[in-house]
């Protein structure tokens, strides 16, 4: 066994691997950018090297200089992780050169998948269903429309080089494909330098369900079931989970089968996944294999007890598999978030900056896993990929796993940076979902304009309005507690409080009980018991005996209470005030259409436009430096300036006006 | 008797309806509350004891004989907030549009001076259309005996003005006297001139709102230290923010029990700071992490960003902070920081409430547009306001102190008592950079040979340790136990005592 590896890679994954190394007694080298000085992952490898700045084409991407890090400290192996260098070629065959163990697939392995037109022929030889396609690359536009009807609408255009949805087109004509194949060519010739597309059936109701698999060097090849990634955002995989609700055990086993097949054309060792899309109808193609450890590999882990980085390791060691497939059985279910930091009230715009909170779940053995690669007072930089955790959660059913998942988002907080945490809750709490049936499609369809975390329903929103009560209540009776008060003239604090949540009033009676208090809202009642305190941003305790978990922040007069994925901001007032305030005019909330924001902190750069000019959309407004990057605005449309709002050189706040349209 | 009591209950129904029905239902659908629905929102329920109720305008002149309403347009009185005793005065505006009579003026004075004799805050709700014009110079002598109070209690009482509807001409110099001034966004307005005079004068075309309404005079004039939505809002914010205030300047600042824990470490503050030091960052983070429960009521938070003010407390008692911001000018001190922050530091060493100050200052803002606004003498000002005060002074300093303006913040020199820095903080006359393009001029041609005079700087300067050795600096501490290290030293100080020596009063570059 090895006795030190390094592990190129960062964030949650490069903790993940070194975490297992350490339980296998393996010293650990961390490589770092500059920009990673202080990340987690350095922080607990055994050793740490710097491999150069930001940008990962200078560090994370520098195969000489992870060699040379490699013979710097003596590591014998290295990890990849996933990403990265992960299915680059050239590094496991650099490494191998260099007499270091790359722990992954064979570079030849490696290969024969990282091109989709030549794996998908390797498919079909070894009897793995496919996709009917043209499975050439395309000579034109013309071309691509003769194959596309040949195949029959609709038509996935898809780059060869492509991946995670990028250089993707689904056409449903002619015109489409003439169109789609156009745009697809550019966006790979820009995106990948490799301008080859092809064209496939688009299969429909689809779900995208994969098969780990994991390969030893004497031949053993055994497959640890699939995994349900389908609920997807702009084909980026949101929710995971072990097993797929939609296949049944013979499909399994057969997806399993084909598979292992695959695995054993190329000769592969290490853990690897083969992704098919599974239609409606059940029938199941091969859509792509990945040579490499999977970001979603956590609820395999879950379900059948094995520890893949562990197997990676050892079968990179020139170990046996120390189980063979009759070994393999599930054992419950598993469901992995993926925590992003993004902004999922902004169209999930990506979120940078400083974690200015950030305390995730307690981690509990087998029911509640946190992988995370960062830390509270941890920057989240724009140079990297933007999630930051998982949450993966276990349970002996489906509903059980998804119950914990609740919990354990009700309890992540993550402050400082936006964090897709109500989104994922919103979506633990869809009957859809919850149902098991839905499809690559479901967010788009259920989510078609955007994430509004007011609209996400609950069972008892008197819930929230009770915790805000009981939070505000705490307030009164420390504040009461306030010295120099007239004696004999003490404040007496009433019982009878009316909650203000928007347009919604909840009045309420409270009634303190040992530990809390107990609040009325009409026929409903919560005992609350808690021991929250001002500063927390999560309440922790029961209500009425049930233990419950709940986000709750104080914001001036306001408490934002979250839960489940619901969202309220509440006042809690007297009767008098509360009656007042329904006199107070509603302020209509500023046309913000009218002005142009700036999205983040920053320096304002230039202003590129003056007052009275008539711009048309998509020309440069204003140019604002973040991060030591420029960031180009542009008019959404066509518009004419009425002011200038912000002057160049100023430093800019998130959503400080920059520009006054007419 | 009996009749007199029945007269007794007529006299009060007609002083609580005001000006009539009709007025109040105008008030209401402007958004604004009445004179006594505001003084019910603000104080303790029940706890309001009226005087003056019957007083009425003396007034002849052009049939104001015939109009008189009990209270005549202002309801005065004290009460509790959280059972402490506050005067109030609430300007009726639908009386004779809340304009001020000389009997008005009297209710005023009457509460101004009882809070001045036993020592508690007042509270002016105000909501008046102006002078008594029917009155004449009366209502100007009304005026005038007010402000004479305000001054009079200037330092003495905390005196706190809520503007919720116009207030204007001469009547903008009472509050502008009082200690701190919010205001009622689109529904208040403050202007010493109105609209029409200054587009007669100055043809210059602004509506009331643009030239003094709440944003207006939070973010451009600096005269107004919040804005909030509406009444409601507005009332509740000031009953929290009154908890921070002593009753006056014989009591010591009023205590909440805490539940924060005085030794509670951060260790998110140690990686707060930066590597890159042009780089800024945050600083309201330190100062919410710093505070009991991570309560700080900001103040003038639209008004010179660069610089941060407000409230907060220390294991229970109230602090004032003082700090720079890093995010808006890099933190440097111009005109209105400082005289933001001078003002700010005043108000505290009246009241004793101990100034917390967070360092991370680059120096002065250069440049003419400061020179020739009196940067000098505005500077000076803050500086005044420091080497003066005698309340418990404790300082940390983040990052840069450099120059003239380490000086000012609160310096050892200005007689800190507890002067702390964080090991990244760099005390130097200038940033390593403009002290090797000056010290070694000579060597201006060579680049190279200043990049090693630059590093050879910032491995003397960049550091605590230059100040620590002589002394400037008590400790370095880790920005982890910040909270626990000001705890600990506000404790060793509860008892501060230091005096100025007597004069009648110091001549600060006003």
């Amino acid at each position: 066994m090895f006795k030190k590896i390094l592990i190129a890679n960062r964030g949650e994954i490069a903790c993940r691997v070194m975490k297992t190394a350490r339980r296998m007694g393996i010293a650990t080298v961390a490589v770092y950018s500059e920009a990673d000085r202080d990340a987690m992952h350095v922080d607990i490898a055994d050793e740490a090297v710097c491999i150069g700045p930001a940008p990962s084409r200078d560090s994370y991407l520098a195969i000489d200089k992870i060699i040379a890090a490699c013979k710097q400290t003596g590591a014998e192996a290295v990890h990849p992780g996933y990403g990265f260098l992960s299915e680059n070629q050239e590094f496991s065959r650099r490494l191998e050169e260099s007499g270091v163990v790359f722990i992954g697939p064979k570079h030849h392995s490696v290969a024969a998948m990282g091109d989709k037109i030549a794996s998908k022929k390797l498919a079909i030889e070894a009897g793995v269903s496919t996709i009917p396609g043209y499975n050439d690359a395309i000579a034109d536009a013309r071309h691509a429309v003769e194959i596309a009807g040949g195949i029959g609408y609709p038509v996935m255009i898809k780059a060869s080089a492509g991946g995670g949805g990028k250089g993707l087109r689904v056409a449903f004509d002619d015109r489409e494909a003439f169109e789609g194949f156009e745009s697809c060519r550019n966006e790979a010739r820009n995106s990948f330098g490799d301008d080859r597309v092809f064209i496939e059936k688009f299969v429909e109701g689809p779900h995208h369900i994969e098969i780990q698999i994991i390969a030893d060097a004497h031949g053993n090849t055994v497959y640890l079931l699939e995994r349900e990634c389908s609920i997807q955002r702009r084909h980026q995989k949101v929710i995971e989970e072990a097993p797929s609700p939609f296949i049944d055990d013979t499909i399994r086993k057969a997806m399993g089968e084909q598979a292992v097949a695959l695995a054993r054309a190329v000769n592969y060792q290490s853990a690897g996944t083969v992704e098919f899309v599974v239609g409606s109808d059940k029938s199941f193609y091969f859509l792509e294999m990945n040579t490499r450890l999977q970001v979603e590999h956590p609820v395999t882990e879950m379900i059948t007890g094995v520890d893949l980085v562990e197997l990676m390791i050892r079968v990179a060691a020139g170990e046996k598999l120390p189980f063979a497939q009759a070994d393999i059985k599930p054992n419950g279910w598993a469901v992995e978030c993926r925590i992003n930091a993004e902004d999922p009230f902004r169209s999930f715009l990506p979120s940078i900056g400083r974690l200015v909170k950030y305390r995730p779940p307690e981690a509990i053995e087998g029911q509640v896993r946190v992988d995370t690669g960062v830390y509270e007072g941890c920057e989240i930089s724009m140079y990297y990929d933007s999630m930051i955790a998982k949450l993966i959660c276990h349970g002996a059913t489906r509903d059980q796993a998804i119950l914990r998942m609740r919990d354990a988002l009700n309890a992540f907080v993550i402050r400082g940076v936006g964090s897709n945490i109500p989104f994922q809750a919103a979506l633990m709490q869809h009957p859809r979902f919850m149902s098991g049936i839905f499809t690559t499609a479901f967010i788009a369809e259920e989510y078609p304009n955007g994430f509004v975390a007011a609209d996400v329903p609950h069972d008892d929103p008197g819930l929230l309005a009770a915790v805000a009560a009981f939070a505000r209540r705490r307030y009164i009776d420390w504040a009461v507690k306030i010295g120099d008060q007239m004696p004999g003239h003490e404040r007496k604090v009433g019982n009878r409080w009316v909650v203000v949540a928007g347009e919604t009033q909840y009045p309420v009676a409270e009634m303190a009980i040992p530990g809390g208090y107990s609040v009325t809202h009409g026929a409903d009642r919560y005992d609350l018991v808690s021991d929250w305190k001002f500063a927390e941003p999560v309440f922790r305790g029961a209500c009425n005996g049930v233990p419950i978990c709940m986000q709750l922040e104080r914001i001036g007069l306001k408490y934002r209470v979250g839960h489940f994925g619901k969202q309220i901001e509440a006042m809690v007032m007297t009767e008098a005030a509360a009656l007042l305030l329904a006199r107070m005019p509603v302020k209509a909330p500023p046309d913000l259409s009218k002005y142009l924001l700036s999205p983040m902190p920053g320096l304002l750069r230039e202003v590129s436009v003056h007052p009275g000019q008539q711009v048309s959309a998509g020309e440069k407004l204003a140019v604002i430096e973040a991060m030591k990057m420029e960031n180009i605005l542009k008019a959404e449309r066509d518009c004419k300036v009425k002011k200038v709002v912000a002057v160049a050189g100023e430093s800019l706040s998130v959503d400080q006006v920059i520009v006054e349209f007419e | 008797m009996h009749d007199i009591i029945r007269q007794l209950e007529v006299k009060r129904a007609a002083a609580c309806l005001g000006g009539g029905q009709k007025r109040i239902d105008s008030q209401h659908a402007k958004g604004k509350l009445t004179a006594r629905e505001r003084i019910d929102l603000l104080l303790d329920a029940d706890s309001f004891e009226e005087w003056d109720m019957f007083k009425e305008h003396r007034c002849t002149d052009f049939g104001m004989a015939e109009q008189s309403v009990p209270g005549d347009g202002v309801v005065t009185g004290y009460g509790t907030i959280n059972g402490r005793l506050i005067f109030v005065f609430s300007q009726d505006f639908t009386v004779f549009g809340g304009s001020l009579s000389e009997a008005h003026a009297e209710k005023i004075c009457k509460v101004m001076d009882h809070a001045i004799k036993v020592g508690a805050p007042v509270i002016g709700l105000n909501d008046s259309g102006g002078a008594r014009i029917q009155e004449g110079v009366a209502s100007l002598g009304g005026y005038a005996d007010v402000f004479q109070r305000n001054v009079m209690a200037s330092g003495v009482i905390p005196q706190i003005s809520l503007i919720m509807g116009p207030c204007a001409g001469g009547a903008v110099y009472s509050p502008s006297m009082t200690d701190f001034i919010f205001m009622v966004k689109d529904s208040s307005y403050m202007f010493v001139t109105g609209p029409e005079v200054v587009r007669t004068v100055t043809h210059e075309d602004v509506t009331a709102e643009e030239l003094g309404g709440a944003v207006t005079h939070t973010g451009k004039s600096g005269v107004a230290d919040l804005a909030f939505e509406n009444d409601v809002e507005a009332l509740m914010m000031v009953r929290r923010f009154v908890g921070f205030l002593p009753a006056s300047n014989r009591h010591k600042p009023p205590v909440v029990p805490s539940q924060d824990p005085a030794e509670r470490l951060d260790f998110s503050l140690d990686t707060l700071v930066p590597d890159n030091p042009n780089k800024p960052y945050d600083i309201k983070e330190l100062i919410v992490k710093t505070v009991d429960d991570g309560d700080f009521f900001e103040l003038q938070p639209d008004y010179a960003k660069n610089i941060v003010i407000g409230f907060g407390r220390m294991d229970g008692s109230p602090v004032g902070i003082v700090a720079n911001q890093p995010l808006v000018l890099a933190g440097c001190l111009d005109i209105k920081s400082a005289i933001k922050a001078a003002r700010f530091v005043r108000y505290c060493d009246a009241f004793n409430i101990p100034v917390i100050t967070f360092v991370d200052v680059p120096g002065f803002m250069p440049g003419t547009a400061q020179e020739y606004g009196g940067i000098i003498k505005h500077g000076a000002k803050l500086l005044y306001a420091y080497a003066e005060c005698t309340v418990p002074k404790i300082t940390v300093i983040t990052r840069k102190a450099y120059g003239g303006a380490y000086d000012v913040m609160s310096s050892k020199h200005l007689r800190g008592d507890v002067n702390f820095a964080w090991p990244s903080a760099e005390i130097a006359v200038m940033g390593p950079k403009g002290a090797v393009e000056i010290i070694f001029r000579e060597e201006k041609g060579n680049p190279e040979k200043l990049a090693a005079r630059e590093a050879e700087y910032k491995a003397k300067f960049a550091n605590p340790f230059v100040a620590g050795a002589r002394g400037y600096i008590d400790d370095v501490i880790m920005p982890n136990e910040t909270r626990k290290r000001i705890c600990r030293s506000l404790a060793m100080l509860r008892d501060k005592k230091q005096e100025n020596p007597w004069r009648k009063h110091g001549n600060i570059p006003l």
